[in-house]
């Protein structure tokens, strides 16, 4: 697939760690989210530039151990989703 | 349009005008918080008004509707015999609608050394008794009801209201606590039997002195002595659960209590008496910066 | 104890006169705002005054709040256009959504509640549904209202998200069907103005007319201070901003059939907040008008309202506008025997 994705602008998120958990106040909306692996690291791959699913998943098994067998494509496609009915990811047209 | 009655109250950082249709209930007020200062100027944060539900349930079967600048809809009324409590409510409801000079928690908190042990959690977790325990063995009362945290210096303000005790806790409180402290009773509220506590004189009279929040804890009553960790995940959850404000305050509300869950150590109490509860609390203590 | 809601209209007006208010009618001026839905315009109002510590903090926080509400308010029609990403019609935004996404004097300070937005009627099940899918859900599962707000009110029933607890109110036109004067919804769509982000609100008479519309047709004029102002706003810029205004506010108030209620509302806002208006649109004074203005400014210094028996008569007549004798005789009868208020 072909379809790039863009994150919410750096300047519109404040990032927190608990222990387990990210917090991430999104400034546009006021919400507070608290996100989990790899959510977090999703996002922030994504900072600089629209990426596809693909791209994205690559660059996370480069920086996280990802157990075999497991599709990292189809895993971030199901955030990416989640993270476009919250506002933080949107889909780039073209 | 009947007639009312007001009376102003200051307590803490925030100042109120409470209106009554009925004379009594700013009459109990009144008696109650008599060591209290008056706003200065008469200026004050928030009108509370407590009116007949209808306007034929004034004189008969009298019933209190609880209204205000900031009000909910379908507000349950009260009969006159616990104006009071209405009253109380109508303060609560417009700190918890309307305050935003810090960030509300539902907890109680006491001071001592300038360090302020805050205690949050549901109803019937002791949160109220044990601050009012608290504070006739040795600490400072700062609050039964909100703790506020102060946005820029994450320090605690007091707000020391009439601390609400309600069932055993009343008559554990009178083996402490002079009789002339003590409210009217309230039998079968809807928090059960109630009755209102004066702080003592010198938490009115030290009601402007702040404290650094050194000690969070969750109490829970009834179960064995035991302190427990909790990750700070579960705690940011449960504080934003018990804050009205969390959400109105923005950026600034994040910031101030992402910094409290980073600095202050924390607790889950449980407990079966206050003696125990002033055991763990002790224990805990002489280790805290 | 200020009697009525005089002082609260005097201050938005003339600012620098609440510099010679006392202590207690600082506290009934503030309750009287908040119980109006004005205290952020207020507050706005009064930023350069100078006035008591504790007064200043109050209306601080006032504006506080009320950048909160905008905030939010601007997310959920962010919210909306993404659930309606795929829909090609246009999303016309109204009430106080629609002032600040354009930013204008009407938005500042402005309590807002739902988010109220407009379509094409025949686009309301595919809007519907849309919304449906993106995580809103009806408020009212009751089929009677149900079938009362689908086939005679001007707007689906209500939808609440169910994650953000927000509300969308979705209409396809901007009265009542069943209410006297038809608005051509058509004509509200065609003229509408695209803003940058996609969102398109009403072209100026038309938003005008709205406000007018809602001003009189919903409920007893209740909140009618916080519309007047809304409406006084609308005017002022509107009439600077283009020689042509008052013109297209009379053709516009002929396709709507607005033109009394047009009339009666330039009246009010030059009565009560001094807005300059056109006198031929506006016309002579009637008795009436002076009957209106008392129930406007019903609101004493406890933040209670005043004068109850011009209040109920507003209310039986509004709920009259609203619906024909026969058909408001089987809604009340109905709600009624539900146990709801009539």
């Amino acid at each position: 697939m072909t379809q790039k994705y863009r994150a919410a602008p750096k300047d519109d998120l404040i990032w927190h760690d608990l222990d387990s958990m990210m917090l991430l106040y999104h400034r546009p909306s006021g919400i507070t989210h608290m996100l989990a692996d790899p959510v977090p690291a999703i996002i922030e791959v994504m900072a600089n530039a629209p990426l596809t699913a693909a791209e994205i998943a690559a660059r996370l098994t480069a920086l996280f151990d990802v157990e075999t067998g497991v599709d990292a494509e189809d895993i971030v496609i199901a955030r990416l989703d989640e993270l476009r009915t919250l506002g933080l990811v949107s889909r780039v047209s073209g | 349009m009947g007639g009312m009655h007001q009376i102003l109250l200051k307590i803490g950082p925030a100042a109120f005008r409470i209106a009554s249709a009925w004379r009594q209930p700013l009459e109990q007020l009144e008696a109650l918080y008599q060591d209290y200062p008056q706003p200065t100027g008469e200026h004050v944060d928030f009108t509370v008004r407590l009116e007949p539900e209808k306007p034929w349930r004034r004189h008969i079967r009298p019933s209190v509707h609880i209204g205000g600048d900031f009000w909910l809809p379908d507000a349950a009324p009260l009969p006159l015999t616990q104006g009071l409590l209405a009253a109380e409510m109508g303060m609560n409801l417009q700190m918890a609608l309307g305050w935003r000079r810090h960030l509300l928690l539902h907890a109680s908190s006491v001071e001592k050394e300038g360090k302020a042990l805050i205690m949050t959690g549901l109803s019937g977790s002791g949160k109220s008794t044990l601050s009012g325990m608290l504070a006739e063995r040795g600490w400072r009362f700062m609050g039964d009801e909100f703790a506020l945290l102060s946005l820029d210096s994450g320090e605690i303000t007091p707000f020391p209201r009439l601390i609400s005790l309600k069932n055993k806790a009343v008559e554990a409180m009178q083996q402490l606590a002079p009789a002339d402290r003590f409210g009217p009773e309230m039998k079968a509220t809807p928090k059960g039997d109630i009755r209102h506590l004066v702080p003592p004189k010198e938490a009115i009279a030290r009601m402007d002195e702040t404290a650094r929040p050194t000690l969070l804890l969750f109490p829970r009553f009834g179960h064995a002595p035991e302190l427990r960790d909790m990750g700070q995940a579960e705690i940011f959850v449960r504080l934003t659960q018990a804050s009205t404000n969390y959400v109105a305050l923005g950026e600034a509300g994040f910031h101030a209590l992402t910094r409290f869950v980073d600095q202050v150590p924390t607790r889950a109490m449980d407990y079966q008496s206050v003696e125990q509860a002033e055991e763990l609390i002790d224990s805990l203590w002489s280790q805290l910066p | 104890m200020m009697r009525d809601a005089r002082p609260l209209v005097d201050a938005l007006r003339e600012p620098a006169s609440v510099e010679a208010l006392s202590g207690s009618q600082w506290t009934d001026l503030i309750s009287i705002a908040r119980a109006e839905s004005l205290i952020g315009s207020l507050a706005h109002r009064l930023e350069r005054v100078t006035m008591p510590g504790r007064v200043r903090a109050v209306l601080q926080d006032a504006i506080g709040a009320h950048d909160l509400a905008r905030q939010q308010a601007l997310w959920e029609a962010d919210c909306a256009q993404r659930a309606l990403a795929d829909y090609p019609g246009k999303i016309v935004l109204m009430k106080g959504t629609a002032y600040v996404a354009a930013n204008m004097s009407a938005g500042v300070g402005r309590s807002i509640g739902d988010l109220d937005i407009m379509v094409a009627r025949e686009d309301l099940t595919v809007v519907e549904t849309a919304l449906l899918d993106a995580g809103w859900e009806w408020v009212k599962p009751d089929p009677y209202d149900d079938q009362y707000y689908r086939d005679h009110m001007h707007e689906l029933p209500p939808l609440i998200h169910r994650e953000r607890d927000r509300m969308i109110d979705v209409h396809h036109t901007i009265l009542p069907l069943t209410a006297g004067p038809t608005p051509n919804a058509g004509a509200i769509l065609n003229s509408a103005v695209r803003l940058d982000n996609g969102l398109y609100v009403m072209a100026p008479a038309d938003m005008v007319l709205h406000s007018i519309a809602h001003l009189f047709a919903d409920g007893d004029l209740a909140g009618g201070l916080r519309n007047l102002w809304d409406i006084n706003h609308l005017l002022r810029d509107f009439a600077a901003a283009d020689e042509e205004f008052w013109a297209q506010l009379d053709s516009r108030a002929k396709v709507h059939g607005l033109v009394d209620e047009l009339a009666r509302a330039l009246r009010l806002a030059a009565a009560v907040y001094d807005t300059p208006v056109d006198a031929s649109l506006a016309g002579r004074s009637a008795l009436t008008d002076s009957l209106y203005v008392r129930r406007l400014l019903a609101r004493d210094g406890y933040g209670r309202e005043t004068r109850k028996f011009t209040r109920f008569a507003f209310y039986v007549r509004s709920h009259w506008l609203r619906m024909p004798p026969l058909m408001l005789a089987r809604h009340l009868w109905t709600k009624w025997r539900k146990g709801g208020k009539p």
